[in-house]
């Protein structure tokens, strides 16, 4: 079809290991130039990290986001990028629980830690999350861009706190935007899975 | 009327794909040899590109091409206002000039520093005020202002008229636009109270969650778009014209879009689109233009601001007698916006003013392009209006509620320029509604009571749009299994609209939803043409095609039956997924089979033979691919008459503190008018979404360029003040009035946007009311401007500015 | 000026020291190369922008010796990575110290909170938008100021203390640690140094591009509260456009000690009106001594703006400046 560039069709540069199509890390070029020495104990790129319960193992970079590593290397494409600056929340996942966001973390400051996405929340039998459950049958999303943000908050703030009110409901999702401004719908959500948890 | 689907819930589709995070958005794909496209955007707000020096660039590792306006526009650049593609002449900073393309973001990145460009700086203004100084720049080269068929021209105003504007008094400069009904010197001549002033309304950004990235490749000869859009057929034939591609080889592939609110409804209000399918052509790979936030910002738009002088005249009895409008409006960087003449059409359906006259002069500026964002000047002006009926109210001694009672729209009443009658019209019933829900009566007392530093204020806000048009097409398919597939083109914006329309056709054809599939996502799955969604219109426009479509797939059922069986088609009626004999219902025919018979009879059944003459080229087009393959319904909508209006009515009590400028919604209600409820949560989450667009407009959000260097200062969600859960209520009252519109199938009318507009106003209202009837005559109200008028600062700020804080 | 717009981290290096020693040594050794990485909030941003141009990050947050909230002999003493979000919810801080938890409470978003460090929160950057955009003004070492000018948008910039530049401090938690009477606690290579809250904040005038004192190679690392106010009577409010995300408008953090209705002592910081958290003095001299009442409140409210120096969009910030004061008086 296309002339394809050899760097792009290595898919796989280690067996196991999911690499991107870019170019090694240039930062030792920098210490290079400048006549520095580069002192050690820099991070290792090949890591292993917990991803929804499975153990991947992935090239990730040094300055790598957590939400670039999970899109672009694992192609857990749910969690959405909507600023890239931790201004919205739809990059929203939980890292040991805590939700954070994708955008503004690195992969490698969570490399030890359980990192759950919007596609780890199914039963094994396919069965919907009680959040997801009830962001359905409350119908909370609009164009559904910021869902998966506002999903992972939910999960976040439930395991917290099971039986929040509606206030503190209100609180604990406040760090994520709607632009279609469902909040009054998404809090609706939050409080009937609290019910059906 | 009883109806097995209408105005009940259901799942939509795509909401377990939302909730899982397994819908996709166009950045989510990938293709093999994918490579990634990245803007070098324009550093000047109005420059002329002299030289691009790209060969660096294109000379370092990683980086496969460049694409240019040159590339694009190989016979010159249009010479007219709208978004361009790519331009060696831009008028806004942040306007695409190229594209580079490399194997990663990063390099694409890092390329852009390797770029030489040489620009020559052309001077720029940001206020349309400004602009028509003599003297003052103009933001296009060739004038401040875009003639229809005539091309660019220079409008300006002497001093003298300028600065008479600025302090409140009518403008004496022949408008660029203007209409007028009714007398309205007799009108103001029997006014008891007048109000007069001077206002204006800041733009407010676009901002969808979703930035609008694109991805497109080429196969066989095929373009293949990866996009965003609020209808896959309306924009999908324009875009294949920009893009150069013929309609029968272009595929729009769209499964869901992060928001539109207008900005995504037509090709030309989104032609970035086109740079991948462009740059994907010149380089043959597949290109990913994933877009960043500020890119959103800068490309995505923005609704107008408007800075106008208004004359609003009252009889004692409340009854608006005249109404005197004069706009100048910001139309941006790239032309386009319309407000100013909506927002006028606006006053008159809701307030019914006997007299009115608008005039409006619309001057460009070098920020961003002005066009559809939800609720096209109604919602700024009601934000304005709302507290003069109050000053008015409170003048002639009359109930806030009475006043508005007194000019609201009912059935038979007109408005506009042309005096066009309402489809229908139950305002009186809204307003009615939203006090009994809102409890009116109990609480207005508490109007203006004080408590510590906290007052009381009361709001009452009407919102319109006309939400409703008509000539699209409808498709739906009979296959031989019994399944009914309905092909939409309504864009999965998050309104469920292309769901809920649907759902007419089933409605026609009795048949259970679970044997119902909605064909959509893709053109190759060959849709009909549906509105742009955009304009509050899908519900109304696209019931009435899937209901047509229905019932000419009910008509050919019937035939079929009636050869089959005997009698004739009107002795047949359908139930339970059969047509059979009204006489003795045991002599039927499943629709399976009736499908299966079709495919034996061909001809018009199957879409062969027959064909509306009238379709559009699109839907034509998608019924010859599927002409033979299914018992088919096809139809062309006739245009309906009248003004079908949305309506909305909210009634908001917040607690201000005077000490801090900040409010509390103790209460707030919105309350729809739109005709039979279609699907209520769809609805109830427009009215949630829309408060939520109210308060953003009245009270946060901005939209700012610094005046030295003409830069954005709102890029982003934090400083453009996108409403967060915290700045609106925890909960949201919402309802509906429910009564039929003759001229829908279904009596659906839309609702998107005057959700927003009764909310903008009843806020700013009630902000005025808990502040003695302040009138700031400004939206939004932000905070500065509380503390500055309790504390009795009058700032420096120039009163009418559009870019600048209101102060 | 920026012609693209910057959204990818550039290649850095990163370091994860895990013990204090190595986290100090890597900041002697990068020096102004390295850049201090707490929860990173104020970090990716300026590196995407590529308006910040470090060669390596160093991460503290792997450092357990500087996490953590513990009681000591003489107050608490509260490691620099800790989380805000641990802050605002932990016991003893919500107890004893309730100006802090709740000052922490209302930082940015919740998810901010919970990665964002207090030591982040602390020296975090200017906000003036012109500052971020990567323009050469007098902070990023050129020689304009974009904000104080006739057409500059200054609605939130600074009443006092400007010189040339008239960015504000926008820590929610600044304030608090000055009403609290904190020490900073700074490391090096060299050793440690203990520094007074109030003048670990530095304004234009002493170093235009720099929020603090920290050198290079010094490490902010614990801040301690001593028990002088715990139990105090507290007042603090923070007044934004938006109730999420957005810096103060004017914040304010106040600590009274009061006895039988007399005000015996007392220290009062407003943030967002000046480059460091500004300690109203004056008008906790005007209080010492009286009885604490609404009429004192409005007596002295508006000794908290004097010497204020409004710019063209930011004269509000005086009425609610001393209004806020005149809410922490009144109680």
């Amino acid at each position: 079809m296309y002339p394809v560039n050899p760097k792009l069709t290595r898919r796989r540069f280690i067996k196991g290991v999911i690499a991107s199509g870019a170019a090694a890390t240039s930062t030792s070029i920098w210490y290079a130039a400048n006549g520095a020495e580069r002192p050690p104990g820099a991070v290792e790129r090949l890591i292993r990290i917990n991803v929804n319960g499975q153990v991947r193992s992935v090239d990730v970079p040094p300055q790598e986001t957590l939400a670039s590593t999970l899109r672009y290397k694992l192609g857990l494409t749910g969690t959405k990028l909507g600023c890239n600056r931790g201004e919205c929340g739809a990059c929203t996942v939980l890292v040991d629980d805590i939700p954070s966001y994708g955008c503004s973390i690195l992969t490698h400051s969570v490399k030890a830690m359980r990192i759950e996405t919007v596609e780890g929340l199914e039963s094994a039998n396919g069965d919907l999350h009680p959040v997801q459950q009830a962001f359905v049958e409350e119908l909370s999303p609009q164009c559904g861009y910021c869902t998966p943000g506002q999903v992972m908050a939910a999960v976040g703030l439930l395991r917290a706190n099971p039986n929040p009110t509606r206030e503190e409901a209100r609180q604990g999702m406040a760090g994520n935007i709607c632009r279609c401004g469902s909040y009054d719908s998404y809090l609706n959500g939050v409080m009937r899975a609290a019910e059906i948890g | 009327m009883a109806y097995m689907h209408i105005g009940k819930d259901f799942v939509p589709p795509d909401a377990p794909g939302k909730v899982t995070g397994r819908i996709k958005y166009s950045e989510d794909y990938t293709r093999e040899g994918m490579v990634y496209a990245r803007l070098l955007t324009s550093p000047v707000p109005h420059g002329r590109v002299v030289n691009i020096d790209a060969s660096a660039a294109l000379a370092m590792d990683g980086v496969v091409g460049i694409l240019t306006a040159d590339d694009v526009y190989p016979d010159g650049e249009p010479q007219s206002t709208g978004l361009k593609i790519l331009t060696n002449e831009p008028t806004l900073v942040g306007e695409p000039i190229l594209a580079v393309a490399a194997v990663d973001e990063k390099t694409a990145e890092s390329a852009m520093a390797l770029i030489s460009l040489t620009i020559e700086r052309l001077p720029f203004v940001l206020d349309p005020l400004d602009s028509l100084r003599e003297g003052g720049a103009d933001a296009y080269t060739g004038g401040n202002t875009f003639v229809f068929r005539q091309g660019f021209a220079q409008e300006k105003w002497t001093s003298d008229q300028i600065t008479s504007f600025q302090n409140g008094r009518e403008p004496s400069a022949e408008p660029q636009q203007s209409w007028e009904y009714g007398d309205l010197e007799a009108g103001f001549a029997s006014s008891d109270f007048v109000y007069e002033t001077s206002f204006s309304t800041a733009g407010y950004p676009h901002m969808s969650m979703e930035p609008r990235s694109a991805m497109a490749y080429w196969e066989n000869g095929k373009c293949y778009l990866h996009g965003t859009s609020q209808s896959l057929t309306a924009l999908a034939e324009p875009m294949a014209n920009i893009i150069g591609v013929p309609l029968e080889d272009f595929v729009f592939i769209n499964e869901a879009t992060g928001g539109g609110f207008g900005q995504r409804s037509r090709a030309g209000s989104i032609p970035s689109m086109a740079i991948p399918a462009r740059f994907s052509q010149k380089i043959n790979r597949p290109v990913m233009m994933r877009v960043t936030r500020e890119e959103e910002f800068t490309i995505g738009g923005a609704r107008q601001g408007l800075q106008g002088w208004i004359k609003v005249g009252f009889r004692s009895d409340g009854s608006m007698a005249a109404m005197d409008m004069y706009c100048v409006s910001d139309s941006g960087g790239k032309g386009g916006g319309g407000d100013a003449n909506s927002a006028a059409a606006g006053v008159s359906a809701l307030y019914q003013s006997e007299a009115m006259r608008f005039r409006n002069t619309s001057i460009g500026t070098n920020t961003g392009h002005r066009g559809a964002q939800r609720g096209p000047g109604e919602n700024q002006i009601m934000a304005i209006v709302a507290p003069i009926m109050d000053k008015a109210a409170e003048a002639l001694g009359l109930d806030r509620l009475a006043i508005r009672k007194m000019n609201a729209a009912q059935n038979g009443d007109v408005s506009g320029s042309r005096s066009t009658p309402f489809t229908s019209a139950y305002m009186p019933e809204a307003l009615e509604m939203a006090a009994e829900q809102f409890d009116w009566e109990g609480r207005k007392s508490r109007s203006r009571q004080a408590n510590g530093s906290k007052v009381t204020g009361l709001g009452i806000g009407q919102g319109y749009h006309n939400a409703g048009r008509s000539g699209m097409d409808g498709i739906v398919r009979m296959l031989p299994n019994g399944r009914l597939q309905m092909h939409t083109g309504v864009g999965n914006l998050g309104t469920y609209s292309y769901a809920s329309t649907s759902r007419a056709a089933a409605e026609v054809l009795k048949m259970s939803w679970d044997d119902c599939d909605i064909i959509t996502g893709r053109t190759d799955r060959h849709l009909a043409i549906s509105s742009p969604q955009d304009g509050s219109n899908s519900i109304f426009t696209n019931t009435r095609t899937a209901y047509g479509a229905a019932q000419d797939m009910l008509a050919k059922m019937k035939e079929i039956a009636a050869m089959d069986l005997g009698g004739a088609a009107a002795d047949y009626d359908i139930d339970g997924s059969r047509v059979y004999q009204i006489t003795d219902n045991t002599v039927g025919m499943t629709y399976a089979t009736v499908a299966q018979r079709a495919l034996e009879l061909g001809g018009k059944f199957t879409g062969e033979a027959e064909v509306p003459e009238d379709l559009n080229s699109l839907t034509a087009l998608s019924v010859s691919r599927l002409a033979g393959s299914a018992l088919m319904g096809i139809y062309h909508d006739p245009r309906h008459a009248g003004n079908p209006p949305g309506f909305a009515v909210a009634m908001i009590e917040i607690e201000l503190d005077t000490e801090t400028g900040k409010f509390d919604i103790i209460e707030l209600v919105n309350i729809a008018e739109c005709g039979t409820v279609v699907h209520p949560q769809g609805l109830k989450n427009q009215l949630v979404g829309g408060a939520v667009w109210g308060i953003g407009l009245s009270v946060l959000e901005r939209h700012l360029y610094d005046p030295q260097n003409g830069i954005p200062a709102s890029t982003g969600f934090w400083q453009s003040k996108i409403p967060t859960y915290l700045d609106t209520p925890a909960n949201i009252g919402t309802g509906w009035v429910d009564l039929p519109d003759p001229e829908n199938p279904v009596g659906a009318r839309g609702i998107g946007e005057p959700s927003m507009g009764s909310v903008s106003a009843a806020l700013n209202a009630a902000i005025s009311d808990a502040l003695d009837g302040h009138l700031f005559d400004a939206a939004p109200v932000t905070t500065d401007m509380i503390i500055n008028h309790v504390a009795g600062i009058s700032e420096e700020a120039i009163p009418l500015a559009q870019n600048n804080f209101r102060g | 000026m920026v012609a693209t717009s910057h959204d990818v981290m550039p290649d850095i290096e990163l370091y994860q020291p895990t013990d204090e020693a190595s986290a100090l040594a890597l900041a002697n050794t990068l020096g102004s190369d390295g850049w201090l990485l707490g929860g990173g909030q104020d970090t990716y941003g300026w590196l995407k922008d590529r308006n910040k141009t470090p060669a390596a990050m160093i991460e503290l947050t792997q450092v357990d010796a500087w996490k953590g909230i513990r009681e000591t002999a003489d107050g608490v003493e509260i490691g620099a990575v800790t989380t805000i979000t641990e802050i605002a919810t932990n016991p003893l801080i919500q107890s004893k110290y309730a100006l802090l938890s709740t000052a922490a409470g209302r930082v940015a978003s919740p998810q901010i909170r919970n990665v964002g460090t207090l030591g982040g929160n602390l020296v975090q950057d200017a906000r003036c938008w012109y500052y971020r955009r990567g323009l050469d003004c007098y902070r990023a070492g050129g020689n304009i100021c974009y904000a104080d000018s006739p057409e500059g948008l200054n609605r939130e910039h600074a009443l006092f203390g400007s010189s040339r530049c008239v960015a504000v401090s926008p820590s929610d938690t600044a304030p608090a640690l000055v009403a609290l009477d904190a020490t900073m606690v700074v490391s090096s290579v060299g050793g440690q140094r203990l520094i007074a809250a109030q003048d670990f904040f530095v304004g234009p005038a002493r170093d235009i591009t720099h929020m603090t004192v920290l050198n290079e190679g010094e490490i902010l690392t614990a801040v301690r509260i001593p028990n002088t106010w715990a139990n105090a009577e507290f007042y603090f409010e923070k007044v934004a456009d938006r109730n999420v995300w957005d810096f103060a408008l004017v914040n304010v953090a106040a600590a009274f000690k009061v006895s039988g209705g007399t005000i015996e002592d007392v220290r009062i910081v407003c943030g967002a009106v000046e480059c460091v958290p500004r300690r109203l003095d004056a008008v906790e001299d005007a209080i010492r001594g009286q009885q604490r009442s609404e009429q004192l409140a409005e007596e002295v409210a508006s000794i908290a703006s004097e010497g204020a120096r409004p710019l063209n969009y930011n004269h509000f910030k005086v009425p609610l400046m001393e209004n806020l004061v005149k809410r922490a008086i009144r109680g």
